[in-house]
């Protein structure tokens, strides 16, 4: 167990809202190998949003532990998870999130602006990932300008942009048709084939089921009888 | 992220929201502005009034009674504390003091000169046949008053250039007759034109014999409120002003009169009107203060509209030093922008508006600390709202529709 890349230890996280308290977490424990391809599914309201922003350090646990790569990140301080989610971890959202008024290829470089300055990756790194994902024409256009399927390719390349070890997608595809979803689903599958981790919300059975790994939630805890 | 990076960002920002940008800027505009033409217009007076004293002639000792100088305080003090200078001080002072000087003493009113249906204000100055030489008031036609008018109380005057255009347009007032408070008084000299200077407007006096005061006009008995004595050497003066001191003390066994030279008076109006133009610049401040509110407030919705776009930077790792000095940049180029804006328009309206009715002078230093100032409040009221950006958790920033 000590060598997997991610281990959660009874996570709980409560909220409370209006004076009652609501489990949205209710001790998750679960472990997470190097270039795995999880999908992380359950009912709305199961846990799974939340468990991934605590994965990707967007968030902190009310109690639990969370080790990655050997090091304990649950009680860190805001700057230091910042640093985690620019070197380590790349997002993927649902709504793309891309900044407006800056063009695709500003959007992938954005993550350097916040990156060590002895990082020495820059435009050249920008481009060619935007070619990857088949965006070598629109580079210069602002997300307006871009379908969903595309904004999400620039979401990904953006992702890569300081090559982290895990890609956190959280419902990657529910904004887009089903070719859309298809392409996105291509391009996750061929970054786990080079190396990377993928984890990925999804309340789509059909999507789901192209993971190696499934993690169901049910009411804040993994649904164990169906952890295949 | 580095600098340059961040001013792009700025200015985008600040270009996306063009109208709303320009109207918080406004508000510094004129604020900084207003500072700069206040303190333009407070320097201005002062450099006036200085050149004013400097140009009454570099000699020249102002005697009054009271020992804080009625110049400032105005003649009711004077009057309140009893104390006074007569004629035979300053005979005395003649006698007694060992340089050689002039004497000039005058007592000042506010007068209405009339001449047919024509009425003008101005002043009455009642003085004597050395006020022309002390004062270096020249003759434009006919002549100065003389010792005769003065011991024989005639009612003869000497009057200011505007007194004469007034009454007599397009013509001379010499040798004619006009009435002050009911009484004749006839015309025998007219003073060339000599402008504002801190005693009153030379141009807007009638110059009577000082003796006709007290019996026409209910002046005082052997009252004179100002004296001004010119040291015909000027490297003397400070020397005649301490055996003046001497000369009074003895008579009167206290100092209940003031002597001022120049350079006191100098010293004396810069320190007032420095004061004065402080006062100016608080209000202009005032006003700077309302535009900075403007920018925090401005501030403020723009980090709530920009929620998600603070989300979406923190989750790519942007620390809260890096949200607190994007909006720290944003709202002190807004007011930095402001604040060039304003100084351009406070040059240009000082310099081709207001120097027409007062007299302005926009100063460098003025200038690099209302910039400097503009900054700062862009900073100061900045700082809130770019810490509540700063603080904002990631996943609430993202949740934020």
């Amino acid at each position: 167990m000590s060598t997997n890349l991610i281990q959660l230890g009874d996570i709980r996280k409560v909220y409370t809202i209006g004076g009652v308290t609501i489990d949205a977490l209710a001790g998750v424990s679960i472990g997470i190998d190097a270039q795995e391809f999880v999908a992380i599914m359950g009912p709305s309201g199961s846990g799974k949003s939340t468990l991934m922003h605590i994965l990707g350090c967007l968030d902190s646990p009310t109690t639990g532990t969370y080790v990655l790569k050997g090091r304990d990140v649950s009680g860190l301080k805001s700057d230091e998870l910042a640093s985690i989610r620019n070197r380590d971890m790349g997002f993927v959202f649902q709504a793309y999130n891309l900044l407006a008024q800056m063009s695709a290829l500003e959007n992938v470089m954005l993550p350097l602006s916040y990156a060590n300055r002895t990082v020495n990756v820059g435009k050249r790194r920008a481009q060619e990932l935007l070619e990857r994902v088949g965006l070598k024409d629109r580079m210069k256009n602002r997300p307006v300008e871009l379908s969903g399927g595309e904004q999400q390719r620039v979401a990904i390349a953006r992702s890569l942009m300081m090559d982290p070890s895990i890609l956190l997608a959280d419902e990657p595809t529910g904004n887009l048709n089903s070719i859309g979803a298809r392409q996105i689903l291509e391009i996750l599958k061929e970054l786990h084939g080079e190396g990377k981790t993928i984890i990925y919300v999804t309340h789509d059975e059909s999507i789901g089921n192209q993971a190696e790994r499934v993690i169901r939630l049910k009411d804040g805890l993994v649904d164990a009888a169906k952890d295949n | 992220m580095d600098l340059r990076d961040s001013y792009r960002n700025a200015t985008r920002a600040i270009l996306a929201a063009r109208m709303r940008s320009f109207l918080t800027m406004l508000g510094i505009v004129i604020g900084i502005s207003a500072v700069i033409l206040l303190l333009a217009v407070g320097e201005g007076s002062k450099r006036d009034i200085l050149a004013q004293i400097q140009g009454s002639g570099s000699g020249n000792l102002f005697l009054t009674p009271g020992a804080q100088s009625s110049i400032l305080s105005g003649p009711r003090a004077t009057r309140d504390t009893g104390a006074k200078i007569t004629m035979d001080d300053l005979k005395a002072i003649e006698t007694k003091v060992t340089l050689p000087i002039v004497v000039s003493p005058a007592n000042t009113i506010g007068i209405a000169v009339k001449s047919g249906t024509v009425t003008m204000a101005g002043s009455g100055v009642f003085a004597t046949q050395t006020y022309f030489e002390v004062n270096n008031l020249q003759i434009a036609s006919g002549r100065q008053l003389m010792a005769s008018d003065v011991n024989n109380r005639t009612r003869n005057v000497v009057i200011g250039a505007n007194v004469n255009t007034t009454l007599f347009p397009g013509g001379s007032a010499l040798g004619k007759l006009i009435r002050i408070k009911g009484m004749s008084f006839r015309v025998v000299g007219i003073a060339a034109s000599k402008g504002q200077s801190f005693m009153g407007n030379a141009d807007n006096s009638v110059i009577l014999p000082l003796t006709v005061g007290e019996k026409s006009f209910g002046m005082p008995h052997d009252t004179i409120t100002m004296t001004t004595i010119k040291s015909v050497n000027p490297d003397d003066s400070a020397l005649v002003a301490r055996q003046i001191t001497d000369v009074l003390t003895r008579l009167h066994h206290k100092t209940d009169f003031s002597v001022l030279d120049q350079k006191s008076l100098t010293t004396l109006f810069s320190s007032a009107m420095d004061i004065f133009t402080t006062l100016l610049a608080a209000i202009g401040a005032l006003s700077l203060l309302v535009g900075g509110i403007g920018i925090m407030n401005i501030m403020l919705v723009s980090v709530t509209e920009r929620t998600r776009e603070i989300g979406i930077r923190k989750a790519l790792g942007a620390r809260e030093r890096d949200i607190l000095t994007q909006f720290l940049i944003e709202s002190s180029l807004l007011s930095g922008i402001g604040g060039v804006l304003g100084v351009l328009l406070s040059v240009l309206s000082s310099n081709l508006i207001i120097k027409r009715f007062l007299p302005t002078a926009v100063t460098t230093s003025s200038v690099i600390l209302a910039v400097g100032f503009s900054i700062a409040v862009g900073v100061f009221f900045g700082v809130y709202p770019a810490r509540k950006a700063a603080r904002l958790k990631p996943v609430e920033a993202l949740r934020y529709e």
